[in-house]
């Protein structure tokens, strides 16, 4: 009975972190879409929205989970498991609400870092794994999509520069559509896969399906449908940050920026590099910036990016293993997970609670 | 540690890769717009041939850029 209670918070809990991770990265899709009025606000989040709910559906391989390789599978609990996504959602809101965006991966890698160490000592995290799945992947995809997007913006303006403006607007917000659609596409199948992954391991652990059983159909619609409401929903304020606040983009920039991170993206994923979608198309904007003037870019706003990015592992992880902590002072059963996870839904409550009865939305900013 | 968990020859690969996929994305796409625009120019001088082979030019690097396309959402639907 314990253990089923346990399973229910975790799944629960995992569906949370989808839905902010949804929300989350909503901006990475549409936010230049939407800066360059390639699209309406709301229909870009449509269409992202349905976008990541199909891609939830195209692949299913979630044999590798988010935290293999990084931490000992053999000491995971599912409470180390709530408590690392505890930590990556608190994460998430925060960074949400600052505006800023960061990757719900690294946010989840950390969360569940934290409270393994809380649980079982440092023993339990391989450093090489860090290195390998957050440090060096946290610098190759911010630099490498600069690169691109710089020197494919600079081709495009090479290549359209005396072409009359409006023909040019035109062209590069209908291709905005496709690219923008395509990262949409390609978040779905990755992001919701860690969600899936989680549940199917705790559904595991719990002796409820076996190692080799497939996903059930209900844990891929549930995942699907988690990411593809947060998606809907929209972080606007992390929209505003990445479509106007970094720069102000023209379509073609707005274009380059794009197709520079869904090639970045889709190239790493094939050579079996995956890099956070956040990272690179943060870097692409930058990077169609900075070509077509180094001033063009405010670096004070990408610098607090940056801050943010370096700050997300130790950050989920001193949250995680703060509540692995406050976890395990009930005990080894449910009561733990119980308790913190109401203490967190009646914050939650309370703070939205009252963003809306001050009359404004749920998530947007103003 | 670190220089050891870092496998270079893949890294490598990534950026090469990324490079030519993402610059060919945008250099094909601009293409499109630049064919486009010229061959409607072309056509309001009456000026045929020319009209002709840059539509041309538009609908070859079009097809290049929805070969890209293709190619990415291959990439997504054999991860």
């Amino acid at each position: 009975m314990d253990n089923d209670i346990v399973l229910v918070i975790v799944v629960m809990t995992a569906l949370a972190f989808d839905f902010t991770n949804g929300f989350h990265d909503t901006a990475n899709a549409v936010a230049t879409s939407i800066s360059t009025r390639a699209l309406s606000p709301r229909v870009a989040v449509t269409i992202a929205a349905i976008l990541n709910f199909v891609g939830a559906f195209l692949s299913l391989e979630v044999a590798a989970t988010v935290a293999k390789g990084i931490v000992e599978a053999d000491l995971v609990t599912p409470t180390i498991v709530f408590a690392g996504l505890v930590g990556a959602i608190f994460w998430n809101l925060l960074t949400w609400y600052f505006g800023l965006p960061s990757s719900s991966s690294h946010a989840l890698i950390g969360g569940v870092v934290g409270s393994a160490i809380a649980a079982e000592g440092f023993r339990s995290v391989k450093g090489e794994g860090i290195v390998e799945k957050v440090l060096v992947p946290a610098l190759v995809a911010p630099l490498l999509a600069f690169a691109v997007a710089g020197l494919a913006i600079l081709v495009a303006y090479r290549i359209i520069g005396r072409q009359a403006p409006g023909t040019v607007n035109r062209g590069f917000r209908l291709g905005q559509i496709l690219s923008g659609s395509l990262f949409s596409l390609a978040h779905g199948t990755n992001d919701a896969q860690k969600t899936m992954g989680i549940i199917f391991l705790a559904l595991v652990a719990n002796g409820s399906l076996g190692p080799e059983d497939d996903i059930p159909t209900w844990v891929v619609v549930s995942a699907a449908t988690a990411i593809a409401a947060g998606t809907y929903v929209g972080g606007w304020r992390i929209i505003k940050t990445m479509g106007t606040k970094i720069i102000k983009m023209d379509p073609a920039q707005g274009f380059a920026a794009q197709g520079a991170g869904a090639a970045v993206i889709l190239s790493a994923s094939h050579a079996g590099f995956p890099l956070s979608t956040t990272h690179t198309i943060s870097g692409a904007i930058m990077g169609a910036g900075a070509a077509k003037r180094l001033s063009a870019v405010r670096w004070g706003v990408a610098g607090n990016i940056v801050a943010a990015w370096v700050l997300t592992l130790p950050a989920a992880a001193a949250v995680g293993a703060l509540t692995y902590g406050i976890s395990s002072l009930f005990g080894d059963g449910s009561a733990g997970p119980l308790v913190v996870s109401i203490a967190l839904v009646a914050a939650l409550v309370f703070v939205f609670a009252r963003r809306l009865a001050a009359g404004r939305t749920l998530t947007a900013e103003a | 540690m670190v220089a050891g968990a870092i496998e270079w020859g893949l890294l490598l690969e990534v950026i090469w890769v990324s490079l030519l996929a993402g610059i060919g994305v945008t250099l094909f796409y601009s293409l499109v717009i630049l064919g486009g625009a010229r061959a409607a120019e072309a056509r309001r001088a009456g000026r045929g041939p020319a009209a002709i082979l840059y539509g041309a030019l538009a609908i070859l690097a079009g097809l290049a850029f929805l070969a890209g396309l293709v190619f990415g959402v291959g990439i997504i639907l054999n991860k």
